[in-house]
């Protein structure tokens, strides 16, 4: 009983559970075909990917700060693993790995600007989205040899990261295992916790002994890590990539992650709640064309839903702020009385 | 996937011969027994349902949407339906996968990359849905592909400009951003065109992303390091108007011949203005009512998707529209 | 004379900023087990002494000992030797729960980085039972009370083995209640030998809790003894500067005021600040608001202004009923206000004198939606030339500028303009002598201008200096109301602490 009410008092989470289950019912019952397991298997398949990139997003988020690049860090281990494969024909493992290293890399970069450099999160991720997605063009082998453009990747490694087990979607599978994996950090570690110290009140952390700029360091380094590990799920189902791959993605994946109740603020949230936020939206978009709502309606419900999610959060520490300050109020006219009685 | 309802009580041994079967009718090209129904169950019905999934919102998927449209209006018993893509491919993909799991009986789509939208296009077929593409093909054969014809236009348009600058000069093309397949092929084309006019060259090829602003902003920077820029092709209608909207202040309209692509409305006013020299004009609502005919056909007559051994190619006619001949384009044809 | 129960001996601590001698050659004493209480006004130099002893500054010259053993060195060298500093604000980490707060950044771990759950907990558990502290371990600390969160911080403390433990102002988001229950805590701390330097305002606070009291006033160490030997009201005096008295005596002004009454306020009251406030100032009048530190009196001057406006209560402005919603309201009445803190409320650091002078004005000295430079120029000339600015330059920044410099521009920018009614918060904090008889002087003549002027000040020279008329204020309530010939310090004193007269 504890336990549970400490669960509820920690997490946003709860309400977003009921919210989601609100929407899927309504969705359910207003359009049948919506329950069908083909098109579950559709939503999984689909935002999979936007949720690992927005459980990696969790972290520069908790620690208070921002990664803009996810989006062209996508385009960027895309074009990695492209060129490896198609224009050097290495094989499938080398690919991957480069992609992975490739994104790390790039998370640490912007781990350099911001702790080193000490460039605000804000500008200096989004100079590197400008800057990864020029240094996408520039490998581009899709410009270097335009006859690629109409090649598909081949390689049995890649092309077996994304599948199914029955109807449910590897990269569904990737997104439990990440979920499980970084909640389990998040929670169970120092390094996790570290997280939520720094996020939470960077100057305790730093009077605490806690290593501040090590703890970013890994944050931004665990975006681009995520990352590149949706970027190859998605890959593996594309067979190929272009330049633009994964614009605007970083507006879904922190979208996601507030919507999941993480907090732009920092030192709220976790990862389980912005893979929810990721589902949330896509059930949304899908159910709205699934009852007919079509143009660009589904995405004004989105923007409706995080503004929500927004203010809620506001709306709670404004609510706990006032029931102390009455408190105090009711108190202090006791202490005058007292006082004039003296 | 199609199997999977029937495996209940086999063993290992009895699936691995249904699978080995159905593989072999895959190879030969057998219709399944469930596509035979699928197909059998379209031509019976009297309501059709249509999906176009788009690029992005723009003049030329809006005016397709418009022709096809007008075509399945016509027919009374299709319910149409036009999605935005957000210029992401995995939007796309998702889309697709929406609306095959919606049991529409025709999708148009307008692909961010040819490859990517493959295996969605495999989906359709596995679900008797015919696919017809525009203007950007798939490697995925699929039922049909309608396209204007952009690396021959650019080829004619390379000519029309080359002409209009006398055989010689310089020239700048103010292009798209890498990673579309109609921008190689405008680029292939229009320097193959060019390569009849030895004198002409090319001094310049930047991206302005589509844009008017952005081209403006760009043949700017441009004209202030070559003065002796005399010929401009834009990748795009927008483009090129964005270019003639800086030579206009420059008083250098007239002296610079500058050429677009599309030939959308805004395009050919500026042509009867005598600003913009030219365009490759392709009627877009024809186009759209092409794709709308053909997806009409192949639904309505339950046609297997895979049934073709060779995918439809339906090319648009096209010209290259000067002041001379734009007077020619009726009003109707005008489109964006 | 020794002691043995002296934990922690400061000898001789000087710090200067600037010209500003923030300490001076000050000494203090700290035994085991006893409750320290550390008063002065704002800019008495409290703070400072705090800052030396958590290692955060360090001071010019004098020496720390715990114990007889010197110490020095930053944050982490003074935690090490057993001081810990609870900070006004929180130093918590708002999401983590109460165990993670606790041991922040020294959480026990196993393997691979593993967090130990039980020994954290064991470790926990044991410290809280030993000093008898009640806490949910697994609630994150937002979720608690103010009072607990304190506690945390305590438990914080005391987690590290921290022998000495400053608090700075920790009862100043508590209820009565719960101030009740922080002491109790305090308390027993006392008992386990724990030595305390209690700093606050809260002069009843410091009757109930203290053991001793030691008063700092610019600088220096003005009294330190048990609190058994002092009475409030010669804490107060010597908080404020008793033998002033002797010398300054309520300057006799020549008083301006006219009937007319500028600025009312009825029944005004903010929730939890303060309680049916009414209060009047005339034009040509100079009215003093004063009080101790956490009387209300800013909040009641910027519920006025509508910087947060109040929750209950009349507003009347030249006998008409107004309704301030917001600082705009309030300058199109004819309102102006210099914040406390003109650094951060007040001026544009970067921005041209000739602009920050103009900015509340700006639509006077907009043409066509452009700024008209002229007018900047003209309006910023006079200003700066009124009020004897240095340097006399309108593309200078506040940056460069001196204290009292930086005050005549926040000055210049009501002058500007039909402003009629000037509210200053501590209009003089940190402003040398000289400069400060050139404002009192620049006051007097908005008020001979038929300006009426309302001071918040909290230091008596200057409000038995200034002053057409005095506001006392304490806890929230209006506890007296002087006209010139009432005026004295002793009234004024009273009523701070509180008696309503």
């Amino acid at each position: 009983m504890l336990k549970f009410k400490s669960l509820r008092k920690t997490s946003a989470n709860f309400g977003l559970i009921w919210f989601y289950l609100v929407v899927f019912i309504v969705f359910s019952l207003v359009a049948p075909i919506f329950r069908t397991t083909q098109n579950l298997t559709n939503i999984l398949s689909a935002y999979s990917h936007i949720g690992i990139v927005a459980v990696g997003m969790t972290f520069p988020l908790l620690l208070g700060g921002i990664d803009l690049s996810v989006g062209s860090i996508m385009g960027l281990v895309a074009m990695v693993v492209f060129d490896a494969t198609l224009l050097f024909h290495l094989p499938g493992w080398v690919g991957i790995l480069a992609g992975l290293l490739t994104g790390i890399l790039a998370g640490l970069f912007n781990a350099f600007l911001i702790v080193r450099v000490k460039i605000q999160p804000f500008i200096a991720t989004l100079a590197t989205l400008t800057a990864y997605r020029g240094l996408t063009y520039a490998i581009s082998g899709r410009q270097i040899n335009p006859d690629l453009t109409v090649v598909a990747i081949k390689d049995p490694l890649l092309l077996s990261i994304d599948g199914r087990f029955g109807q449910i979607p590897f990269a569904f599978v990737y997104l439990i295992v990440i979920v499980i994996v970084t909640m389990i950090f998040l929670r169970l570690t120092r390094f996790g916790i570290n997280m939520y110290s720094v996020g939470g009140n960077l100057l305790a952390s730093r009077l605490a002994g806690i290593n501040v700029d090590r703890v970013k360091v890994l944050g931004y380094a665990l975006s681009g890590f995520f990352t590149a590990i949706a970027t190859l799920v998605l890959m593996s189902r594309m067979r190929s990539t272009q330049e633009g791959l994964g614009q605007g993605l970083e507006l879904s994946a922190i979208a996601a992650a507030v919507i999941g109740g993480v907090s732009l603020n920092g030192g709220i949230g976790n990862t389980f709640g912005a893979a929810l936020g990721a589902f949330l939206i896509g059930t949304l978009s899908t159910g709205l064309i699934l009852i007919g709502v079509t143009g660009y309606a589904p995405q004004v419900v989105i923007g409706v839903i995080l503004i929500i999610a927004v203010s809620y959060d506001r709306f709670t520490v404004a609510r706990r702020k006032r029931r102390w300050l009455e408190l105090q109020h009711n108190d202090s006219a006791l202490i005058g009385s007292g006082a004039s009685r003296t | 996937m199609s199997n999977n309802t029937s495996n209940r009580g086999f063993n290992r041994r009895s699936f691995l011969k249904v699978a080995t079967a159905a593989s072999v009718a895959s190879v030969i090209g057998l219709p399944s027994l469930g596509m035979e129904r699928v197909l059998a169950a379209r031509r019976a019905k009297d309501s059709y349902k249509m999906i176009f999934i788009e690029v992005q919102p723009d003049a030329v998927a809006g005016s397709w949407s418009q022709g096809i449209a007008e075509v399945l209006k016509t027919q009374q018993i299709i319910d149409y339906q036009l999605l935005d893509g957000q210029s992401k491919v995995d939007v796309q993909i998702s889309l697709m996968d929406t609306a095959i799991t919606q049991g529409v009986d025709a999708i148009f789509l307008q692909p961010t990359d040819s490859v990517a939208v493959g295996p969605s296009i495999q989906k359709a077929k596995d679900a008797g849905i015919p696919v017809i593409t525009l203007n950007i093909d798939s490697t995925e054969a699929h039922a049909s592909h309608v396209e204007m014809n952009h690396y021959f236009g650019a080829i004619d348009i390379a000519d029309a400009l080359g002409k209009a600058m006398g055989g010689k000069g310089n020239v700048v093309i103010l292009n798209a951003p890498p990673g579309i397949i109609i921008r190689d092929q405008r680029t292939n084309g229009f320097k193959k065109g060019l390569e009849k006019y030895p004198d002409i060259k090319i001094i310049a090829d930047q991206s302005a992303e589509w844009d008017r602003k952005k081209a403006a902003d760009v043949l700017s920077a441009l004209l202030v390091a070559n003065k002796d820029i005399t010929g401009v092709y834009g990748v795009n209608d927008e483009m090129a108007l964005g270019a003639v909207d800086v030579l206009k202040s420059k008083g250098l309209l007239g002296k610079v011949m500058v050429f677009g692509n599309d030939g959308e409305k805004a395009a050919l006013e500026s042509i009867e203005a005598g600003e913009l020299t030219g365009t490759q004009y392709t009627d877009v609502f024809q186009q759209g009512r092409f794709a709308g005919s053909v997806a009409t056909v192949l639904a309505t007559g339950g046609v297997n998707p895979t049934a073709f051994q060779q995918q439809s190619h339906l090319l648009m006619p096209y010209f290259i529209l000067t002041k001379d001949n734009v007077g020619q384009i009726q009003p109707n044809q005008r489109w964006g | 004379m020794t002691d043995n129960n002296i934990l922690l001996k400061a000898r001789g601590l000087s710090k200067q900023y600037g010209a500003v001698q923030a300490l001076d050659n000050v000494d203090m004493d700290l035994r085991l087990g006893q409750v320290h209480a550390l008063v002065g006004s704002n800019g008495a130099g409290k703070s400072t002494l705090v800052k030396i002893l958590t290692g955060a500054v360090a001071p010019d010259s004098g020496k720390l000992l715990i114990e007889e053993h010197p110490i020095s060195g930053n944050t982490r060298a003074m935690l090490d030797a057993g001081i810990a500093c609870i900070y006004q604000d929180s130093q918590l980490v708002p999401a983590l729960s109460v165990l993670d707060n606790i041991m922040l950044g020294r959480q026990p771990t196993r393997r691979f980085g593993f967090l130990d759950r039980k020994t954290q907990r064991d470790i926990v558990t044991a410290l809280l039972a030993k000093h008898d502290l009640q806490l949910d371990l697994d609630s994150p600390v937002l979720a608690l009370p103010p009072v607990q969160q304190k506690e945390v911080e305590i438990a914080k403390a005391l987690s590290l083995n921290a022998r000495i433990i400053l608090m700075d102002e920790p009862t100043a988001a508590l209820s009565h209640a719960e101030v009740e229950k922080l002491f109790r805590s305090i308390r027993r701390l006392r008992e386990q030998g724990v030595a305390i330097l209690y700093i606050s305002h809260m002069l009843d606070e410091i009757f109930t809790i203290a053991d001793q009291v030691t008063v700092i006033r610019d600088g220096k160490v003005r009294l330190s003894v048990p609190i058994a030997e002092i009475s409030k009201k010669m804490l107060i005096e010597t908080m404020l500067g008793q033998e002033l008295s002797a010398e300054v005596r309520v300057t006799q002004k020549q008083s301006h005021a006219s009937t007319e009454v500028a600025l009312e306020c009825r029944g005004l009251s903010k929730t939890g600040l303060f309680e049916n406030i009414n209060l009047q100032v005339h034009s040509g009048e100079i009215v003093c608001l004063t009080g101790l530190v956490g009387a209300k009196r800013s909040e009641l001057v910027r519920a006025i202004f509508g910087v947060e406006p109040a929750d209950r209560g009349e507003i009347f402005v030249y006998g008409e009923p107004v309704k301030i919603k917001h600082p705009l309201d309030a300058i199109r009445l004819g309102m102006g206000f210099v914040p406390e803190d003109r650094r951060r409320d007040g001026l544009f650091m970067s921005l041209s004198l000739g602009l920050n002078i103009i900015m509340a004005h700006l639509s006077s000295a907009t043409r066509l939606g452009l700024l008209a430079q002229g007018t900047i120029r003209s309006v910023g000339n006079e200003q700066i030339a009124d009020l004897g600015i240095v340097p006399a330059r309108l593309d200078a920044v506040p940056r460069s500028l001196s204290g009292g410099n930086q005050q005549k521009v926040l000055l210049g920018r009501w002058l500007t303009g039909n402003t009629r009614i000037i509210i200053l918060d501590e209009p003089t904090v940190g402003i040398d002598v000289g400069t400060k008889a050139n404002i009192y002087a620049l006051l007097r003549k908005l008020a001979a201008a038929n300006k009426a002027v309302l001071i918040v000040s909290s230091d008596i020279e200057e409000v038995l200096t200034v002053a057409d008329r005095v506001v006392v204020m304490a806890q929230g309530r209006v506890t007296g109301n002087f006209d010139q010939t009432q005026i004295s310090q002793e009234l004024i004193l009273r009523a701070a602490s509180g008696e309503v007269m």
